[in-house]
């Protein structure tokens, strides 16, 4: 019998966990280190950070930006929520893309855009990925200037810009 | 009879102590080769704040591999089942917050891969089963620990390795 069998049954058991976490933290940080690419140990998770194109570029767009571009109508802007809910209201003069058939719309709609045209996706939420999605096809497509308004419906509408409703 | 009974419960703890040390070491790899794309499977579950995702997906990892092959090899055995329950505790809360959320992510489960099975009612019946058994080992830990015996010698059909 050894000592530690005169503790009290739980506390080896913890004292055992708090070894091996311990030891499995170790190892997660100094293998981490070694890798080609470690994984920063605190990341950036914010809603912009993580709209980066797969070419390296930020692809983000400030509400502020948004909004001058969208009174000197020098963007278009494109509604990736589903139908019913661009039917509700959106933003004024956008075209409803609903992901479940964005390919099929997008070539209707960009069929005379040129590739260098601003385009701003948008849907609802800071967790919404429908605006990622519909920007990375577009990007896909050949369009150069596509940028996403993180939350967009929620902030053009609490921003009091302009918006309607219907088809 | 006794005889008999006792060895039944030993060869029950023997496979859930290899079922349990086999996933979890199976579960680690995919993982462990690729942290980013855990991360972002953690982040995904939107139960941590931003600064601990990436330790989370760094450590957790590491951690079930270290838990599946201390149970497999029988050191430790006491600390590995109370970590192997306290994960799968942690599991099943994350998976059953994020089903009645309504949330469509991806399990980051088995596999890192994105668009590998999201959750489901029955992912979260594959995490009962595995909690039903890692429970069955507290207790026969527990048991062992109260008759101040070794609980390694509960875990193998023939006594102690």
């Amino acid at each position: 019998m050894t000592r530690d069998a005169q503790y009290h049954p739980w506390i080896r058991s913890i004292r055992q966990l708090a070894l091996i976490v311990l030891a499995a933290a170790a190892i997660a940080l100094i293998s981490n280190h070694f890798r080609p690419e470690p994984l920063p140990l605190v990341g950036n998770w914010s809603p912009e950070a993580r709209l980066i194109s797969p070419s390296g570029r930020q692809i983000a767009i400030s509400q502020d930006e948004a909004k001058v571009l969208h009174q000197s109508r020098g963007a278009v802007f494109m509604d990736a929520r589903p139908l019913d809910e661009y039917t509700k209201g959106h933003i004024q003069g956008a075209i409803s893309i609903p992901w479940h058939e964005a390919e099929q719309r997008v070539m209707d709609v960009t069929a005379d855009m040129a590739n260098d045209a601003v385009i701003i996706t948008y849907c609802d939420g800071d967790s919404c990925n429908l605006s990622k999605d519909l920007a990375l096809l577009l990007e896909n497509l050949g369009f150069s200037k596509v940028r996403i308004l993180v939350n967009g419906w929620t902030l053009w509408q609490n921003a009091g810009l302009p918006i309607e409703a219907g088809n | 009879m006794e005889y008999s009974t006792e060895k039944r419960l030993r060869h029950i703890a023997l496979a859930a102590r290899l079922i349990l040390s086999g996933v979890f070491i199976y579960a680690s790899w995919d993982k462990i080769l690729h942290p980013a794309a855990f991360a972002e499977a953690v982040f995904n579950y939107q139960l941590l704040p931003a600064q601990l995702i990436n330790l989370v997906a760094l450590i957790l990892p590491w951690l079930e591999l270290i838990l599946g092959v201390l149970l497999l090899s029988g050191i430790w055995v006491s600390g590995a089942v109370l970590g192997i329950n306290l994960l799968m505790v942690m599991f099943l809360a994350a998976m059953i917050i994020n089903t009645a959320r309504g949330l469509n992510i991806s399990c980051g489960c088995f596999s890192t891969d994105m668009t590998s099975s999201g959750l489901s009612g029955w992912v979260v019946l594959r995490d009962v089963f595995f909690f039903s058994l890692s429970a069955y080992l507290l207790f026969v830990t527990t048991q062992a620990n109260r008759l101040k015996k070794q609980p390694e010698c509960v875990y193998t059909v023939n006594g102690p390795i």
